[in-house]
């Protein structure tokens, strides 16, 4: 997920740092902070090549230094010239944070977010604890997040001055996913660098898996790494992480998959060999790399070939497609959907595990139809509106006035609209029903078939009928002799 | 396993004498047969009782419910005449608009016959007892797990005429001590649940020409498991508006307006004019979308006439054609139109039932519009897929060939697209040893790729198109007696094929090039296919073709060492006679077999004997050569020369 670095760049910052070691000039605060950030960095273009990462800068204000971008180096290059800048205020760096991640990202994508500061709680208004006392800070964010704090200064030092509780409370109010981070005292170079290091590894871990396809397989890196799915559903709440065995269970037609919602998305790339993950390596092994055979590679073809997505099993009831995608029309590659852990989260492919071998050559059995039609797609009855009863009226009048050809559909139509009136209790418009079809009656023109007079009588006295008011009798047509002539 | 309030809803509705009376709103009936003729007596309006206001409204709660969540959210009716009347149960059977209605026509002559005022204590008994009942959901989970905690809540809507707040106030003190009866001795009793937590929704109506007695009250808590509301309403005009804004906040469901949907005119076939079309989806559909502060999107908002939700307009999109395309789908909701039977509604719901799909745009405030849904129906549902929008964390991907195995040129595409097309998936019935049957296709895959080599260069066999029956039928689970023969026929004509030593099609870019010799490749190939077949050997059919290649692999070794046989004599001849193998030997004729021709005749001599011989065939030698005597040559007019020398003689 992309990330955010909120770097203090008040006043005490400067700070120099006592060292033991004398025989060098003693670093500031804000020197320790930036080597950490480059160790940061480094590490995450080595080990997740497509992250994106923004820096900003806060005090009282905040000042955005580089917006999302793959090119760490230029963000490296804005920490080299920072100006100094009065108090602290953790409110303007949540404020810069939302704000670029806002523009870029908007609410769906979890970001990562790293405050780095030198622990001073601000004063006065401002201060973290008037902050979280008044409710002022604008947390949790709109996007799911990940938020660490790094405080860099003596252990012992933050916590007299209760530091590490006040920034903890804020990871608390953004949802609880990270911690606070103090480096192992004294304070020094190296004891930041191994804190950043120690944080990369944990929040920067690639995802390392295998696809499995039979006898087939790669291995895999997944690209975002999947995050855990915690959520707490209307029925039950779920956790569920994706476990590195990837199995293609079948495959589905792309037509037929037809656009599923996804949990998340993921690049599957083919791992690089076991030696090959030393930065640095010499060009001929990747190389060497790029010409031995690979299974992605041939999976994507295939799949392309026939249009069709690979149902995938990630994990204990959670499976995705694996399908051929496109960013721009050159660079295609392949690409993880996760949907919703469950089996039956996609109602038109009904359960996975009631998946089963097709026999070739049948046709498609997707979409599975519902069982039971919902109210558009048959004839339901809603007199709400004026309009709703008035159409209903008005079929049965069109068939009333072709009668006797449509002698069928006027009594179907008749007695829809009365099984409807009897559900409503609603009697009244049987009457009314009944005594437009008698208007209807006296309007017949005098060369009219003598059939639409009798039927009309006959239909305007039944709907008056006491039997007729019982669900189970619907109004049968008037048997006449001029229908066998007709 | 946890229920939400909306798992179970109890709708009680008032049959009392006062629910009889019209509800003043009047639906104009005359404009039905005007323009036919003039001069007729106006025909008089119609008016609904409260009543039919009452079920009206409770039946669309309930279209609007089922439509969008077709299980488990569960609603029932109580009529509350002389006595209360269950019009249907928590079976997924009673579950729907058109059992509903039956069974509401059904009870309907029951109940009404009863003359008297009654309280409504009965109806809130009874849907403390329905509540109390478990769904078919629950009974499941009791039966799989005794022990187990089932959280069971409710909601209770009482849709009548209240008198007046004291009414009201009484009847939800009635309610919270019957709640806290019904937990006291539900706790013993088998098969009947304790309410764990319940909202009690008053819905008071009253006539549209009369004043409203009871004040309303929003949602407040009224004891530790139950809450509490009073709404009030006016039957004719307010009660189904009302209704609409309950279902939005029980369900958690929002409102979307499509604009500027084209639809011929009915009269006027040629022009087309523009529709709008309302639909009601679960609010997720815009979870992604509409996050931040409400006034980033209160340009999209509008609010509709006598409601109180506000609904969100997105602009139809004439769809494109290419339909086989996966979208950056977040979520898919299932929606309904709030207005189902008019006719821009069944005009849009019958293109999308027809399996077309409609992309929907939204304005962005800044300027600009961006495509933020699609409207499809699989199976007979109608989904609003949110698409994903903004900046996606994947962009400007790496191409998959620049990355492992990128540079590999004859991977086996075509072959694996088979692969692909014979390991598609169906729904299946579960197999009698009760394994699922993704196992199936699971076990299906792993017997397809068991060997499966990835390029043509890697295996003889992959190129050869001869032997791809073979390799279809070596998967199957088993092998019947004519697909056994089958198998042989082709290994039969690989035997065949080496009898003929035909060259085997070699892929030019892989490691085996031109310079492997013939033999080579076919000693190559068979073990290749011994391999696969010995791979594939799960039955007595698989046996008999592994037997079979077996076989005529060993022929094939025999083969080979008798030539090896014959190479060792001619060296041995070679080298055991070196005197006689000098330039004035004869040529060794010895070993020719029969049916070659001679060695000392030249190509011109065969080429000759040949077309002699069809000559001979086609047409009668000339006399003279045939009496030519040795060298075939006659000297033509003869009798000139002769003539001649007579002339030179005289």
């Amino acid at each position: 997920m992309p990330t955010v670095l909120a770097l203090d760049v008040s006043l005490s910052m400067s700070r120099p740092v006592f060292q033991q070691d004398r025989s060098e000039e003693p670093p500031t605060v804000r020197q320790l902070a930036i080597k950490g950030i480059h160790a940061l960095l480094n590490h995450i273009h080595h080990n997740c090549k497509l992250e994106f990462a923004a820096l900003a800068v806060y005090s009282s204000m905040y000042e955005i230094l580089g917006s999302f971008t793959r090119d760490f180096d230029q963000l490296k290059s804005r920490l080299a010239s920072l100006a100094e800048y009065d108090k602290s205020c953790v409110e303007t760096a949540l404020l810069g944070v939302k704000a670029v991640v806002a523009e870029e990202w908007g609410s769906g994508t979890a970001c990562q977010v790293i405050i780095i500061s030198d622990g001073s709680l601000g004063v006065g208004d401002s201060s973290l604890r008037q902050l979280v006392a008044g409710s002022r800070l604008h947390l949790p964010f709109s996007f799911p997040c990940r938020l660490d704090v790094v405080l860099l200064g003596e252990r012992a030092e933050l916590e007299r001055r209760g530091a590490p509780a006040a920034f903890q409370r804020l990871v608390e109010l953004s949802g609880g996913e990270g911690a606070v981070h103090t480096p192992e005292p004294p304070l020094s170079a190296k004891s930041t660098l191994a804190l950043f290091r120690r944080l990369a590894e944990t929040n920067y871990a690639p995802f390392s898996g295998v696809l499995h396809c039979g006898g087939l397989s790669s291995r895999v890196t997944l690209c975002p790494p999947p995050q855990t799915y915690n959520r707490t559903r209307d029925f039950e709440a779920v956790k569920r992480t994706v476990s590195p065995e990837l199995r293609i269970c079948g495959f589905l037609s792309v037509a037929d998959v037809a656009s599923p919602p996804a949990f998340s998305r993921h690049l599957v790339l083919p791992a690089p060999s076991e030696s090959g993950d030393a930065p640095g390596e010499p060009c001929s092994e990747e190389d060497e790399n790029a010409r031995t055979a690979c299974f992605c590679v041939l999976l994507h073809g295939g799949l392309k070939r026939e249009n069709a997505a690979a149902l995938v099993n990630v994990g204990e009831d959670w499976y995705g497609i694996v399908y051929s995608w496109a960013d721009n029309k050159k660079k295609a590659n392949l690409m993880l959907s996760l949907f919703e852990p469950g089996t039956n989260v996609l109602p038109w492919l009904g359960d996975f595990t009631n998946l089963g071998p097709a026999v070739p050559g049948a046709p498609s059995p997707f979409p599975i139809k519902v069982s039971r039609k919902r109210s558009y797609q048959q004839t339901c009855v809603t007199w709400t509106r004026q309009s709703g009863l008035h159409s209903d009226v008005q079929k049965v009048l069109r068939h009333a006035r072709k009668l006797p050809d449509k002698t069928q559909n006027f009594y179907k139509e008749l007695n829809r609209l009365r099984s409807a009136a009897l559900s409503f209790g609603f009697y009244q418009v049987l009457e009314s029903v009944a005594v437009i079809l008698e208007r209807e009656c006296t309007l017949l023109p005098g060369n009219a078939h003598p059939d639409c007079a009798l039927q009309l009588t006959h239909a305007a006295t039944a709907l008056r009928h006491p039997e007729h008011r019982q669900p189970g009798k619907p109004i049968q047509p008037l048997s006449t002799r001029f229908q066998q002539g007709s | 396993m946890s229920y939400p309030l909306s798992h179970k809803t109890v709708f009680v509705l008032d049959c009392s004498p006062a629910m009889e009376r019209p509800c003043g709103h009047q639906f104009e009936m005359d404009s039905l047969s005007k323009g036919r003729s003039s001069g007729l007596i106006p025909l008089a309006p119609v008016t609904k009782t409260m009543w039919t206001c009452a079920v009206e409204a409770a039946v669309e709660y309930c279209r609007i419910v089922w439509d969008i969540y077709p299980s488990a959210r569960l609603i029932r009716l109580i009529a509350n005449g002389a006595q209360a009347v269950s019009v249907n149960d928590w079976t997924a059977a009673d579950q729907h608009l058109t059992a509903l209605m039956q069974q509401l026509a059904g009870v309907m002559g029951g109940v009404r016959s009863a003359g008297s005022q009654h309280s409504l204590h009965a109806g809130l008994a009874a849907a403390l007892h329905a509540l109390g009942e478990p769904s078919e959901a629950q009974r499941a989970d009791r039966a799989a797990d005794a022990a187990a905690k089932v959280m069971n809540r409710g909601r209770v809507v009482v849709v009548s005429q209240l008198a007046d707040d004291g009414q009201a106030r009484r009847l939800r003190e009635w309610f919270a001590d019957a709640l806290l009866q019904h937990n006291r001795t539900a706790d013993g009793a088998a098969g009947r649940l304790t309410v764990h937590s319940c909202e009690l929704v008053l819905v008071s109506v009253h006539p549209d020409t009369a004043e409203c007695p009871v004040t309303p009250r929003p949602p407040a808590p009224l004891s530790a498991i139950l809450s509490g509301s009073v709404v009030t309403a006016k039957a004719g005009t307010q009660l189904a508006p009302m209704m609409m804004n309950l279902v939005l906040s029980h369900y958690e469901l929002a409102s979307t307006t499509v604009t500027g949907i084209p639809m011929k005119e009915e009269q006027n076939s040629g022009s087309s004019a523009n529709y709008d079309v309302e639909l009601l989806h679960p609010a997720k559909a815009y979870e992604s979308i509409l996050q931040g502060s409400p006034a980033d999107h209160a340009h999209l908002r509008t609010r509709r006439d006598g409601c109180e939700y506000e609904t969100i307009t997105l602009k139809w999109c004439t769809p494109r054609t290419s339909s086989a395309e996966l979208h950056q789908c977040t979520s898919a909701s299932r929606v309904t139109p709030v207005d189902v039977n008019s006719r821009p509604s069944s005009c849009l719901t019958n293109f999308l039932l027809s399996g077309r799909a409609v992309m929907l745009e939204m304005p962005r405030r800044s300027g600009g519009k961006f495509v933020s849904h699609m409207l499809a129906a699989h199976g007979g549902e109608i989904f609003m897929h949110a698409l994903g929008s903004g900046r996606s964390v994947l962009e400007d991907p790496p191409s998959v060939s620049e990355g492992a195995g990128g540079r590999v040129t004859d991977y086996r595409i075509t072959e694996f697209g088979r692969l692909v097309s014979d390991n598609r998936l169906a729904p299946g019935e579960a197999s009698e040893e009760g394994g699922v049957p993704l196992h199936a296709a699971l076990e299906r895959l792993a017997r397809h790729t068991r060997v499966w080599p990835m390029t043509l260069s890697e295996s003889c066999l992959a190129a050869l198109p001869s032997l791809d029956s073979l390799t279809a039928l070596l998967v199957k689970d088993s092998l019947s007696t004519d697909e056994v023969l089958e198998c042989k026929k082709a290994v039969y004509n690989l035997v065949s094929m080496e009898a003929r030593h035909e060259p085997l099609p070699v892929t030019t870019s892989g490691a085996r090039g031109r310079g492997v010799k013939r033999e080579e490749q076919y000693r190559a190939l068979w073990s290749e296919l011994e391999a696969l077949v010995r791979a594939h050997c799960r039955s007595d059919g698989h046996q008999a073709a592994l037997e079979c290649v077996l076989e005529c692999r060993s022929q094939g070794r025999a083969a080979e060492e008798r030539l090896g046989l014959d190479q060792a004599m001619e060296e041995l001849d070679r080298c055991g006679a070196p005197v006689q193998d000098s330039p004035l030997s004869p040529p060794p004729t010895k070993r020719w077999r029969r049916d070659r021709p001679p060695a000392q005749l030249s190509l011109l001599e065969m080429w000759n004997q040949r077309v002699d011989a069809d000559n001979a065939l086609k047409r009668l030698e000339f006399s003279g050569r045939l009496n030519g005597g040795d060298n075939n040559i006659v000297k033509l007019y003869a009798k000139l020369d002769k003539d001649k020398g007579d002339d030179v003689k005289k």
